[in-house]
Parts: C-alpha cells; structure tokens; sequence
C-alpha cells in the first residue's frame, strides 16, 4: 500500500477512536455564548429568516462543480 | 431560491398545528450575517403527544404536496386519530419528503424536555409569509447535549467554535 495513502487511513482510525471516547462538556462560557447570541435583535420573534434557506443552497451548489485534480509528482 | 419548507410552514399554520422546529435547522435561525450555518439535509419538527394535532400535521402534508412515511413505508391510510393514537403511543417518528430534496420529520420526542416547557420559551420567524415556531436555541444545543450521538456532539464542538469566532468580533461587542 501507498505510504501516504496508509498513514492516512491510520489517521482515520484514529479519529473513530477518538470520537467513540469524546464527550463535549457544557460551559457556562457555551452558555453565555448562547444567551448573547440569543439576545441580538435579529433573533427575536418576528424576525425575517428568509435568507437562511438561499445561503445553505448557495453554499451547497458550490461544490457541484468540484472536481479532482491529478496529484502533482 | 425559496426555502422548500416555507409551503409547509403556511399549510401548518392554516391548520393550527403546534409544532416547535428543533434540530441543526433551528439552530440555523439564531443567525447574525457574519455567522457560520451548518448544512443539514432535514428539517425537524417537535410536536405534542396529540394525536389530533399529529392528524392535522399530516393532512397539512398533504395540502402541501408532500408524501409522508412511516421508517421505509408510506404512511398508511386513512390518517386518522387511531393511526395516530398507534404512532403517539410508540412515540414513532414519520416523515414527510417533497421537492427540492425536502425532508421533514415529525418528532414526538425531543431528549432532556417536553414540548409544554420547550414551548413557553419559543420564538416565531418569519420565512417568506411563513411563520415558524422555533425552540429556544438553548434549548436545541442543551437536547443535544443529552441525545450525546457522535453527531451531536460534533455539532456541539463545532457550534461552540463558530459563536467564539463570531461573538469576538469587536463590532459585536
């Protein structure tokens, strides 16, 4: 097998490891974070999310057109 | 572009289903322009153990177009209070599809609250003509929190990191 291909896939395992282990812990940082986020005005009730739909979409079709390019020797 | 799930939100509204949206799409609402979003392919909705209210989710579905399952099956029919009574019994979850990849589950359960305590604190968006019942964003990350799944829980990770980033930003104290 490839090295780089093999250290990569080693790297993967790795990281399933990990997240079968890893557990996040609340803050109260987290949740000031929150509070403050929750407390700007454009996330009040009555506030106009229509534009939250279009960016998703947007940044989704960006990706459409990616493409694989050779591996420089 | 309009957002697939705003003809849904009308059709629910008419009929005065109570709902709550929850999940990484009601987490996307609590947005300021700088901020990052998280692209998730549903849209989930907490509701009631009611079965009334579940028929009248459903029948907006179909004023909206939309077809709605039960794990891999259609959703049998009729749709009527005793197949909502089954599916409020075994809190099961059904899902609506529909254009534009369109995907919507409809929850009974949402892990660490019942939907009266969920519900006092909600706030309503506005999407397109649409206005959406959404959970407190406290409320969905602290959900996730005790749902626990990896992918909770990279979500978590990751949200936490986007609002540090956004919330130093001296133009947003």
């Amino acid at each position: 097998m490839d090295d780089e291909l093999e250290r990569v896939l080693r790297g993967l395992e790795k990281a399933a490891e990990f997240v079968k282990t890893y557990r996040f812990e609340m803050t109260e940082e987290y949740l000031g974070l929150l509070a403050r986020l929750e407390a700007m005005p454009q996330n009040q009730s009555g506030a106009d999310k229509s534009h939250v739909w279009p960016g998703l979409q947007a940044y989704r079709n960006s990706f459409k057109n990616v493409r694989l390019l050779p591996r420089k020797p | 572009m309009n957002d697939p799930f705003a003809p849904l939100g009308r059709a629910l509204a008419t009929r005065a289903v109570r709902y709550l949206l929850i999940g990484v799409s009601g987490a996307n609402f609590y947005t300021h322009p700088a901020a990052s979003r998280f692209v998730t392919d549903d849209y989930d909705l907490f509701l009631p153990l009611d079965s009334a209210n579940l028929v009248q989710a459903w029948a907006a579905c179909d004023d909206a177009g939309l077809e709605l399952w039960l794990t891999d099956d259609p959703l049998d029919r009729p749709r009527d209070r005793w197949l909502a009574d089954q599916v409020v019994a075994r809190r099961a979850l059904t899902r609506a599809s529909g254009p534009n990849e369109l995907l919507v589950d409809f929850t009974l359960v949402m892990k660490g609250f019942e939907f009266e305590t969920a519900w006092k604190e909600h706030r309503v968006f506005r999407v397109e003509d649409a206005d959406i019942p959404t959970a407190r964003l406290t409320h969905i990350v602290m959900s996730k929190q005790a749902a626990g799944r990896p992918k909770d829980q990279l979500f978590l990770t990751t949200h936490q990191d986007a609002l540090e980033q956004l919330l130093k930003k001296p133009d947003l104290g």
